[in-house]
């Protein structure tokens, strides 16, 4: 494929951005959860 | 790697697993039909794999900022002023503001591979450039000192002037001469020129990154909750130690 | 009861002067935005047919000209690009150092940048301004002396 490293690299920052976000917003609820009783989950 | 996560989340549902499952399938179909399925453009070659990703990403961006904006009207309108509004806008922001990041980042690669540039200040790019630039500010400002009312309000009068950019980015290249190219499928003569392939994977693009939103920012404004209730629990606790402290002395 | 704020503090404390740090660059970068690059990028390039003629379109100045680059007029020749380039029955002369590279050919809309010197255009950079119209690249649709750009263009 011609210029695949900038066409793979667009693919790669999109994938790898969306991953991130998604690693960091489930690390930063696990963390506070701990503290919050299951009562105020109110999504549960 | 939604299900991994999700086992370990405190944000999950089953609503949540199924929004992430098929966010994961639409994108694995977007990601094979956009580097391989689809065909060179006649002029564009190869490069045009790039839009698969950097137009569905501008569109959820735009989205999402569109979201803010009601949200924080919803707020600042209703009674009650649920901070439930409040989250939800800064969530939509946060994943807007990725998404923006994704659009400029992808689009500087594809207009190296296709105008020669990494970057031009033309219209659509120096607007863009300015709308990323101001729901930076937007989040900034969610985080400046003050009770979660005032960040409330603070924001969401930030949120509902910043939307009115929008409109001036998408016409940007109708309204001013742009090198950047005008709207193929949103354009005002609705006669869309793209193979059907190509604008079937688009589409597909839109749709995953949509899933991709909707389940951000869900697991987002719960996060946003948990922190919001972690910090008055600590407020509190704190509180009640001092009493104690006091009522002792 | 003792209310005073506690000077020892054992928790990490919010940095608070990070999110006013960051609003001042914020609008800082707004600022730059819109009164070094907004003013310049409305009125991003002259047509061909607007040199000399629309105000800000000055021959005698650096300027920014789009136009479509005319079919069987591109020639590389000692290390140089040259082609006549087109807009509402206008044409000019235009010479690049270089070959332009990525996806520049005949029949496309271009942004050349440069000067007017002795009726030339002497251009030291040259953007491709793409439709958007996407096709499936095919062999047979590419006439035998055009690019596939004028083959697009010409249906």
């Amino acid at each position: 494929m011609k210029d695949a490293g900038f066409i793979l690299g667009s693919y790669f920052v999109t994938l790898g951005a969306i991953l991130v976000f998604a690693f960091v917003t489930l690390r930063r609820a696990k963390e506070s959860s701990q503290s919050v009783d299951e009562k105020d989950k109110t999504w549960l | 790697m939604s299900q991994v996560l999700q086992r370990t989340s405190a944000t999950g549902t089953r609503a949540t697993k199924v929004i992430g499952a098929l966010a994961i399938l639409v994108m694995v179909w977007v990601v094979v039909s956009g580097l391989i399925l689809t065909p060179q453009d006649v002029v564009q070659g190869e490069s045009v794999r790039i839009m698969y990703v950097h137009v569905p990403s501008a569109w959820i961006a735009y989205l999402a900022f569109i979201f803010t904006a009601v949200a924080s009207a919803s707020w600042l309108i209703s009674k009650k002023h649920s901070m439930g509004f409040d989250r939800f806008a800064g969530a939509s922001a946060e994943v807007g503001v990725m998404f923006m990041a994704i659009t400029l980042i992808t689009g500087s690669l594809w207009g190296r591979l296709t105008w020669g540039e990494f970057w031009q200040w033309d219209p659509r790019l120096t607007t863009t450039a300015f709308l990323f630039v101001t729901y930076v500010g937007y989040l900034a400002v969610r985080r400046l000192e003050g009770s979660a009312e005032q960040r409330a309000r603070r924001s969401a009068v930030v949120a509902m002037l910043a939307v009115l950019e929008i409109p001036l980015v998408h016409f940007s290249v109708v309204l001013w001469r742009s090198l950047h190219q005008g709207a193929t499928v949103l354009n005002p003569n609705g006669d869309v020129k793209m193979d059907d392939l190509m604008l079937f994977t688009l589409f597909s693009g839109v749709v995953a990154f949509t899933l991709v939103f909707v389940w951000l920012v869900l697991h987002r404004q719960r996060t946003m909750l948990l922190v919001d209730i972690a910090n008055r629990q600590g407020l509190d606790a704190a509180i009640a130690a001092r009493k104690t402290e006091g009522s002792v002395r | 009861m003792d209310l005073t704020p506690r000077t020892s503090e054992t928790s990490r404390k919010p940095r608070r002067w990070l999110p006013i740090v960051l609003l001042s660059l914020v609008g800082l970068g707004g600022i730059v935005i819109v009164t070094q690059f907004l003013t310049s990028a409305i009125d991003y390039y002259c047509n061909v047919d607007e040199i000399g003629v629309r105000s800000g379109c000055k021959e005698s100045t650096r300027l920014r000209v789009q136009g479509t680059v005319e079919q069987g007029s591109l020639q590389k020749t000692g290390g140089k690009t040259s082609f006549v380039m087109s807009f509402n029955n206008k044409s000019i002369n235009v010479v690049y150092a270089g070959d332009p590279g990525g996806v520049f050919q005949e029949c496309i809309s271009v942004v050349a940048h440069g000067r007017m010197i002795d009726g030339t255009f002497e251009s030291n950079r040259i953007e491709v301004k793409h439709s958007n119209e996407y096709a499936e690249k095919n062999a047979d649709r590419l006439n035998s002396s055009g690019s596939a750009a004028c083959s697009q263009a010409q249906g």
